[in-house]
């Protein structure tokens, strides 16, 4: 019987792939349950409220770091879907908001890649200003009102505790499939 | 096929790059247009439709969530009532002793009112039936400022329903679902409340902008506004019933007025769903066919027989009394001199029995 010689290299290989399931679906799960728990409404003591970060940043941000996929966008706008309807918010307006987020960095991403952790965390930062400087702008040609800023203050901090979570996806799976390279 | 040979589809090779953006393009094109197709001021029981299956879902999820703080946060209730029960025990019999003294007040105050009601016939409010909730989870962001309430149209919930828990306002039901509702705070960016300043009488619009001070604005009247004048509902529109506690009047940063939200004393924890529609929940219908006020209060001396008749006033009453069947029609005139309060000088007028319309969705300069 003919035997291909990298049969081992390939089942090694294979050891090691990621299936979507993995770097795709998981984190989007962790991501709606924690969307859930920080939206209970849990009395605490001295009028203090849990944050409400958008979590699907981090995501957002991520997926097309760690490789191009057909599957990531669709997950997204999912996920974007998610949120309009826990948070209340119109249609399509989670969707527009993290599908700029990761059109972005899918264009600049040649550009990320490989770079040291505090430009990425940069950029990331820079990448959760713009998102809710969009969704600012949205709001107000929405409802006809300027929401408050400091309020979207308030929110935009509370989601930069995502940005461990961003690193973490990176460290994670950037490097963990060779077809990832 | 050979292992190691690629198959016909394994050798497609489609531009990966381009292949996602006309993806991601064409999400966003189907985005745009959920954005601007959903229209949540002009909210209606049938747009939510689609989020009731959703909300009838992550209601209980949260629930379940928010039960073990619950009980977390009894245990330490029951801990805390224990530890400082005696400081408690002397502040509450400090309240008491000062209670008792306007208790008395009160009870004449009511019976007095009770019968200047009675000799007025003034139509007051009818009782509201109310359904009481828990609010299991809420959206603090500033784009979004809404809640669930384990509270549905099984309870008797409808689109509309004014919510308030202990300390003022806080919503209004804008979907419901069997065992869920979704209520949009006062605090959002699309809410309008149509509101009174207490004080002076003066109408504003409270417009939220996604914090805990929405703002005031379109007020009537000039300096018609200070600060820590009471704001409530006023009940233009037919939304919200008047009276309903708002909060305070403070200026703003940004020189406007705006108002401190009773509601913002404490956590939003269980609400109050008021089961009022419109006049259509009146318990007796038959109340609106009664007297005018005007029919019962003496006619105002008219200018021209006072100066001549001095005190004919007692004669002129009674022959007015005799003769008003028969100016009913013309009694408007005389009905917006005579002194009267003020609580009653517009009597109550069918609002529209059309479709609820909503704060929001009215523009301010109507009032709705």
């Amino acid at each position: 019987m003919r035997r291909p010689i990298n049969k081992n290299m390939r089942r090694g290989m294979a050891g090691k792939t990621l299936g979507p399931q993995e770097w795709i679906g998981i984190p989007a799960l962790l991501v709606m349950a924690a969307t859930l728990i920080m939206a209970t409404n849990i009395p605490l003591p001295w009028g203090l409220v849990l944050p409400e970060p958008v979590w699907a940043v981090a995501l957002a941000f991520s997926w097309p770091l760690i490789r191009p996929s057909y599957v990531a966008p669709f997950i997204l706008a999912v996920l974007g879907l998610f949120l309009d309807f826990f948070w209340g918010a119109p249609l399509g307006f989670y969707v527009l908001l993290l599908m700029a987020v990761f059109a972005v960095t899918f264009l600049i991403r040649s550009y990320i890649v490989g770079q040291d952790m505090a430009i990425i965390a940069t950029v990331y930062v820079v990448t959760i200003i713009g998102f809710f400087v969009m969704g600012t702008v949205l709001t107000t040609l929405y409802a006809g009102q300027v929401p408050r800023l400091w309020g979207v203050g308030e929110q935009m901090l509370a989601t930069l505790v995502t940005v461990p979570v961003m690193w973490g996806l990176l460290d994670k799976y950037l490097h963990a499939d060779v077809r990832f390279q | 096929m050979p292992y190691g040979e690629k198959s016909s589809f394994e050798a497609i090779k489609l531009p990966l790059t381009w292949g996602i953006m006309v993806i991601v393009a064409g999400i966003c094109v189907i985005g745009v247009l959920l954005f601007l197709g959903d229209k949540r001021a002009e909210m209606t029981p049938a747009t939510y439709g689609q989020r009731a299956a959703f909300d009838q879902v992550a209601g209980p999820a949260n629930n379940l969530l928010s039960t073990p703080a619950h009980w977390v946060g009894g245990i330490t209730g029951w801990f805390d009532d224990y530890l400082f029960a005696v400081s408690e025990n002397r502040r509450l019999r400090k309240e008491v002793a000062e209670l008792s003294r306007y208790k008395t007040d009160y009870l004449q105050a009511r019976e007095l009112n009770r019968r200047y009601e009675t000799l007025l016939q003034l139509r007051t409010d009818p009782e509201v039936a109310m359904v009481t909730a828990r609010s299991v989870s809420v959206s603090r962001g500033p784009f979004n400022n809404s809640r669930l309430i384990n509270a549905g149209s099984a309870d008797g919930v409808k689109f509309g329903h004014p919510v308030i828990n202990e300390q003022g306002l806080v919503g209004r039901v804008v979907g419901t679902a069997p065992q869920v509702s979704r209520v949009l705070n006062v605090t959002d960016v699309v809410s309008r409340v149509p509101v009174v300043v207490s004080r002076t009488d003066a109408r504003a619009i409270m417009s939220g902008d996604g914090g805990g001070y929405p703002r005031l604005e379109f007020v009537r009247g000039k300096d018609a506004v200070k600060k820590g004048d009471q704001v409530m509902t006023s009940g233009d529109g037919g939304m919200f019933p008047r009276g309903l506690p708002v909060g305070e009047v403070v200026p703003g940063v940004d020189g406007g007025w705006r108002i401190h939200l009773y509601t913002n004393r404490g956590p939003i924890d269980m609400v109050k769903i008021l089961k009022y529609d419109d006049f259509t929940n009146l318990p007796d219908y038959t109340i609106l066919n009664a007297p005018p006020v005007t029919d019962v209060l003496p006619p105002p001396p008219s200018s021209s027989s006072a100066s001549s008749s001095g005190s004919a006033s007692p004669a002129s009453s009674s022959a007015s009394a005799a003769a008003r069947p028969a100016a009913q029609a013309a009694s408007s005139a005389s009905a917006q001199a005579a002194p009267r309060p003020a609580s009653v000088a517009t009597p109550p007028v069918a609002r529209p029995q059309t479709a609820p319309v909503t704060p929001a969705a009215a523009s301010p300069a109507d009032g709705g």
